[in-house]
C-alpha cells in the first residue's frame, strides 16, 4: 500500500503554497519533511488529511482516489503544533472520541485507549480535565488520540516545537520507540520539521520542502551527504551551511581579496570559472595560520561557541568546539577543512561533495 | 483607619439601592398585608387574609401562571432551536453571509408594542391578510377569538420578537468558540451532523444556559403581546400573571391583593429559575 502525491498545486493567493508536488509514501515507512516556516509543510499535511483541497493533482491512496473522500472519511490521524484537544471532555473521552466516531465497542474502547495511554505515559490523568494539564500532557493527549485511532496514515506537524526544551528531548525518545511500534501496523508516518537536527536523529527518509516545491528526497544520510542544491545545504544543516561566491582560476579557490585556498586534490579536475562553495560551520576551525574575520556576534550553545564572522563581504558561521566569549569585532584566525568543501554552480546544483 | 468615610462613599449606591429596590420589595410586602382598595385606600393590616384568599379562591391567578409557564417554555424553547439553527447557518462561510446575520436581526431593532399593532392586524379574521390568504383554502381560522388558537398567535409573536436576541446570542457565542477543536474532530472522523452533536453543541452548553436563562426571565413578563394582540382574551384564555397583576392593581384597584399576587409571584420564580438552571447545568454540562 502507498500514498500517491501526483502534481499537487495549491495557489490561494499570488504564491504558491503548494507547487507542483509528487511523492510516493510507502507504508510501514516513516517520512520527515523537513522545510522552513512557511515552506508549505503543514499545507502539505492538511493536504493529505483533506481539510485542504489543492487546486490541481491528484492524490491516491491504495488505489483509490483520495481526494474525493470527504476528511472524516480518510483514514488519517493529525498532531498539531499547537495542542488541540477537545476542552469540553476529559483525558481518557479525549483519547475515545475517534474511536466512538467509529461506533466500536465500549469494551474495545477502553483497552485501546488504555493502551493508547500507557504509551504516552499518561496513566493516572484518566478523568482530568484538559485546561488542568501541562503543555506536554496536552500534547500527550493529542498523541495519544491519533494512536488510538490506528490510522494508515500519522501526520504530526511540528509536534515538538511548542514545548520546552527538556520535554521536547524525552517525547522525541518517546517518538522513536513509538514510531517503531506503529512499524508494525503498516501505517504511513509523515513528521514535518524545521530542525534538520530532528529530522536526522528521526532516521527516516527526507524530504526537504522550500517555497511549496520539493528540493529532494531521499534518506537522512543522502540528504546530508549530497545536497542536491546550495538551498538544500541551508536547509538541512544547522547552523544553515555557509554557502559564499567563489571563483575557480589556476588551481586557487577565491572566496574574496584576501580568502583564497589552494586547490585540494579532489577539486583539481572542476574546470575553472564562477561557483558557490558550501563549508559546514562545524568544518570551520581555528588556526593562527589562518585567515583573519571578524566577530560579529558571538552565542554559546551547551558545549559549543557560534561565532558568526565577517572577512570584508564574506560572512560565515562558524561552530567552535569549546565554550569561550569573544567580543564584538575581536580578530579570529579561522581555516577551513579542504577534504569537506562543497561545490554548487551558480545556479544551486551540487557540483562536487566530498562524500562523491 | 477613618470607617466614616467608608460610608460616605457608600451612600449615593446605598440610596440608588434603597430607593429603587429595597423600598419598594419592602413596601409590596407590607401592601400585600393590607387591604387597600378603591374603597378603603390606606395601608390597613388585614394579616394573611389576602394570602388565604390567593391560595385557596383563586384558581384564574394560578391558570393565568400554569398558562404564563407554558407560553415562556414553549417560546423560549422554539427561540432557541431557530436561533440556533440561524447562527449555525451564517457561522461558516456563506454567501452573503453579512445580508443574512443584519436581516435575522431586524425584529430585535423593531418596537414591540408597535409590531404586535401590525401582528393583530395581520391576524385579523376579517380584514387581516392572513386570513385573505386562507380563504383561498377556503380557511377561516378565528387566530384571536378561539382560546387554543389565540395562544398560538401570542407564540407566533414572541419568537418572532424574540428569536433574533437568541440569534445574536448564539452567534456571538459561536464565534467565540476556538477552532481546533473542530480541526481535530474532522480528521477524527467525525462526520458534519455528529461534529455539532459531539463538539459544537457540547462546547455551546455554557452560552445556551446563560440564553436560556434570560430569555425565560424575559419571557416570564409576557405582557405587551398580551395587552396590544388579545387583551387577555377570549375571556381569560390568554391572560398571564402580569397581566394578571396588572388587571387587578391597576384595572380594578385591588392594590393589596395585587401586591400579594406580585410578592407571591416574586418568590416562585426565584425558586423554579434557580431549579432550572441547576437542571439545565446537568443536563447539558453532563456534571
Amino acid at each position: 500500500m502507498s500514498l500517491l502525491l501526483n502534481k499537487i498545486s495549491f495557489k490561494p493567493t499570488e504564491e504558491y503554497h503548494l507547487n507542483d508536488i509528487s511523492l510516493k509514501f510507502d507504508s510501514g515507512k516513516m517520512y520527515t519533511i523537513l522545510g522552513r516556516t512557511l515552506s508549505g509543510k503543514t499545507t502539505l499535511l492538511k493536504t493529505i488529511a483533506g481539510l485542504q483541497t489543492p487546486d490541481s493533482g491528484s492524490i491516491n491512496f491504495d488505489d483509490t482516489d483520495f481526494l474525493s473522500i470527504p476528511v472524516w472519511k480518510r483514514n488519517v490521524a493529525m498532531v498539531y503544533q499547537q495542542f488541540i484537544n477537545y476542552p469540553h471532555l476529559n483525558v481518557r473521552d479525549n483519547i475515545a472520541f475517534p474511536l466512538k466516531q467509529r461506533k466500536m465497542d465500549e469494551n474495545l474502547i477502553e483497552s485501546e485507549v488504555k493502551e493508547a495511554m500507557e504509551k504516552v505515559g499518561l496513566i493516572g490523568f484518566e478523568s482530568r480535565k484538559i485546561q488542568e494539564l501541562s503543555g506536554g500532557q496536552q500534547q500527550r493527549v493529542a498523541l495519544a488520540r491519533s494512536l488510538a485511532k490506528k490510522a494508515k496514515i500519522l501526520l504530526l506537524d511540528e509536534p515538538l516545537v511548542n514545548l520546552d526544551y527538556k520535554l521536547r528531548e524525552g517525547l522525541r525518545e518517546e517518538f522513536k520507540k513509538l514510531f517503531n511500534v506503529s512499524d508494525e501496523s503498516n501505517s504511513i508516518l509523515i513528521y514535518a520539521s524545521t530542525d534538520p537536527l530532528e529530522a536526522m536523529q528521526l532516521n527516516g527518509n527526507i524530504i526537504v520542502i522550500d517555497e511549496g516545491k520539493i528540493l529532494q528526497s531521499g534518506t537522512a544520510k543522502d540528504v546530508f551527504e549530497n545536497p542536491a542544491t546550495a538551498k538544500v545545504a541551508e536547509i538541512t544543516n544547522d547552523p544553515a551551511m555557509n554557502i559564499n561566491k567563489c571563483l575557480i582560476q589556476d588551481n586557487s579557490l577565491i572566496m574574496n581579496d584576501s580568502v583564497q585556498i589552494q586547490i585540494p586534490d579532489q577539486l583539481k579536475s572542476i574546470p575553472n570559472g564562477k561557483y558557490l562553495v558550501g563549508i559546514r560551520a562545524t568544518d570551520i576551525y581555528l588556526d593562527d595560520q589562518g585567515f583573519a574575520f571578524d566577530v560579529e556576534i558571538s552565542e554559546i550553545s551547551g558545549s559549543e561557541t557560534f561565532l558568526h564572522l565577517r572577512n570584508n563581504n564574506l560572512k560565515c558561521v562558524a561552530t567552535i568546539e569549546e565554550v569561550k566569549t569573544y567580543n564584538t569585532n575581536e580578530v579570529v584566525k579561522i581555516n577551513f577543512d579542504k577534504s569537506k568543501i562543497y561545490l554548487f554552480e551558480e545556479s544551486g546544483e551540487l557540483q562536487h561533495s566530498p562524500y562523491q | 483607619m477613618n470607617f466614616k468615610h467608608k460610608y460616605v462613599f457608600l451612600l449615593p449606591g446605598l440610596i440608588v439601592l434603597i430607593g429603587i429596590l429595597i423600598f419598594p420589595i419592602i413596601f409590596t410586602v407590607r401592601l400585600s398585608l393590607s387591604g387597600w382598595n378603591s374603597f378603603n385606600p390606606g395601608l390597613d393590616f388585614i394579616g394573611l387574609k389576602n394570602y388565604i384568599r390567593l391560595f385557596t379562591d383563586d384558581p384564574r391567578f394560578w391558570q393565568s401562571f400554569f398558562r404564563l409557564s407554558f407560553l415562556a417554555i414553549t417560546t423560549v424553547f422554539l427561540q432557541y432551536i431557530i436561533g440556533f439553527a440561524l447562527a449555525h447557518m451564517v457561522w461558516k462561510d456563506i454567501k452573503f453571509k453579512r445580508f443574512f446575520r443584519v436581516l435575522f436581526l431586524i425584529p430585535m431593532m423593531t418596537t414591540p408594542v408597535i409590531m404586535t399593532v401590525i401582528w393583530r392586524t395581520f391576524f385579523h379574521e376579517s380584514l387581516g391578510p392572513l386570513n385573505d390568504f386562507l380563504s383561498i383554502f377556503g380557511l377561516q381560522p378565528p387566530w384571536l377569538s378561539s382560546p387554543g388558537l389565540a395562544k398560538v398567535s401570542i407564540i407566533v409573536v414572541e419568537v418572532w420578537q424574540w428569536t433574533s436576541f437568541m440569534f445574536l446570542l448564539m452567534l456571538a457565542g459561536l464565534l467565540s468558540l476556538p477552532k481546533e477543536p473542530f480541526l481535530a474532530a474532522a480528521v477524527d472522523g467525525a462526520s458534519p451532523f455528529k461534529k455539532f452533536i459531539y463538539v459544537t453543541f457540547p462546547l455551546m452548553a455554557p452560552i445556551s444556559i446563560g440564553a436560556i436563562i434570560i430569555r425565560l426571565i424575559e419571557a416570564s413578563k409576557i405582557m405587551d403581546t398580551v395587552f396590544v394582540l388579545t387583551s387577555g382574551g377570549p375571556g381569560t384564555s390568554t391572560e398571564t400573571s402580569s397581566f394578571f397583576i396588572f388587571i387587578k392593581g391597576l384595572r380594578e384597584f385591588q392594590m393589596g391583593y395585587a401586591a400579594t399576587a406580585s410578592f407571591t409571584y416574586l418568590i416562585i420564580m426565584i425558586i423554579s429559575l434557580t431549579v432550572i438552571v441547576k437542571v439545565l447545568t446537568k443536563v447539558l454540562m453532563r456534571e
